[in-house]
């Protein structure tokens, strides 16, 4: 029902009051339409409903509403029907084009301008996943699409603007060996110059003889063209720095208590290199939570000229009683 | 004495017997550990006596890093 402007002694029908009752709560009977119409004052406090094949419009013009005059408005036609301001002003944090089922309410907060709340029926998402681990990204316009699940050590990366999974091209450490340690010496042989550098982990390695040390050599080279410096820090205390000349390299210059940890970390350098020494460094760090925490720091080069495929860890005494090592390659 | 060798090309894991040639290398290598044992335990000892020696003149390492030395 249309905005009344009511008199003293007016009688209001049971016809009226059932329409009012409907306006009240946002609805009552629709002025349809189905060409583009322009806003007249009659229409404040009803319902303009837009049916049209083609795009229409809804002009809202000013001097025809009071402030706290409203409008509803609705599209059903298949044409978007768009809100546009005339000669008042129309705001809005929604659309103004009404696709097909939308509709929303011009609030008038001055005869000269009106506010938009677009109430928008989303139809909500087609989901376009299909199979286990697909996921979904925006596509052209945002539109939802599917992206199948990679294979196996895939990661996920961008290739022209759109998420793809893709195998790592390049960069990052690659595991080329694992187990468990035992016996007097881990002999990785074979071991593949594909790589920059490699990375020798050794982890909770523990040792059946006390007072022993633990050593490295490369290419199973055994005469003295280990140069290094120590640094060694010993429960607490600074260890004397060492310059040594060996057979190999010492992971650590102070024999090792019983029940002792470890862990090991062995990096060398630009290992397939044929024309120059090879770098290396050891971190060693051993505990056994009491009487013996250590860590040792050794920098140095081994002075052979041929690449490394061959890396050799043990104990002067006994065994490997525990622990893991890993070997990486790093690109 | 056992040896872990861990062929990275192929994947194959052996323990094995050490050669003759890795046993007389062991030898060797525990030789070494021994002297160099010796080197840094005279060179901690040296510098204990030092120490005692600085301490005796009533004067202490921080003292000689204050003159430079």
């Amino acid at each position: 029902m249309a905005k009344q402007t009511f008199t003293t002694g007016q009688v209001l029908t049971a016809a009226q009051m059932t329409s009012l009752q409907q306006t009240a709560m946002g609805g009552g009977s629709p002025s349809t339409k189905t060409a583009s119409y322009v806003l007249v004052a009659a229409d404040a406090g009803t319902v303009i409903q837009m049916n049209a094949a083609g795009s229409t419009t809804i002009t809202v013009n000013t001097a025809l509403f009071s402030a706290g005059d409203s409008v509803q408005i609705q599209n059903i036609g298949a044409g978007v029907c768009t809100i546009t301001a005339g000669t008042a002003t129309v705001n809005t944090a929604g659309s103004l084009a009404l696709s097909q089922w939308e509709g929303g309410f011009l609030y008038f907060t001055s005869a000269s301008s009106a506010i938009f709340f677009d109430v928008v029926q989303s139809s909500g998402m087609t989901n376009p996943m299909t199979t286990a681990g697909d996921t979904i990204y925006g596509g052209a316009s945002g539109t939802p699409t599917r992206l199948a699940i990679g294979s196996t050590g895939q990661v996920l990366t961008v290739s022209g603007g759109n998420p793809v999974w893709a195998t790592a091209s390049s960069g990052g450490m690659t595991s080329l060996a694992s187990g468990s340690l035992s016996g007097a010496s881990l002999d990785l042989t074979s071991i593949s110059g594909s790589y920059q550098q490699l990375k020798l982990f050794l982890r909770n390695s523990q040792f059946s003889s006390a007072g022993t040390e633990i050593r490295v050599r490369l290419n199973n080279l055994s005469t003295g063209i280990y140069n290094a410096i120590n640094n060694f820090n010993s429960n607490g205390t600074a260890g004397a720095a060492g310059n040594v000349v060996a057979t190999s390299f010492y992971a650590t210059y102070n024999t090792i208590a019983a029940s002792t940890t470890s862990v090991m970390m062995i990096d060398v350098f630009d290992y397939v290199n044929t024309t120059a020494h090879k770098q290396v460094q050891i971190q060693f760090n051993f505990t056994n939570n009491s009487s013996q925490i250590e860590n040792t720091s050794i920098r140095g080069a081994c002075r052979t000229t041929n690449a490394i495929d061959r890396i050799t860890v043990f104990p002067d005494a006994g065994t490997f009683n525990a622990g893991t090592y890993e070997l990486f390659g790093v690109k | 004495m056992i040896i872990l060798e861990h062929n990275v090309e192929t994947g194959e894991v052996i323990k094995r017997e050490a050669t003759a040639e890795e046993l007389a290398q062991k030898a060797i290598d525990k030789a070494e550990a021994l002297a160099l044992e010796s080197e840094i335990m005279a060179k901690a000892q040296a510098k204990e006596a030092a120490q005692a020696k600085l301490a005796a003149l009533g004067l202490t390492v921080e003292d000689l890093q204050a003159l430079g030395l």
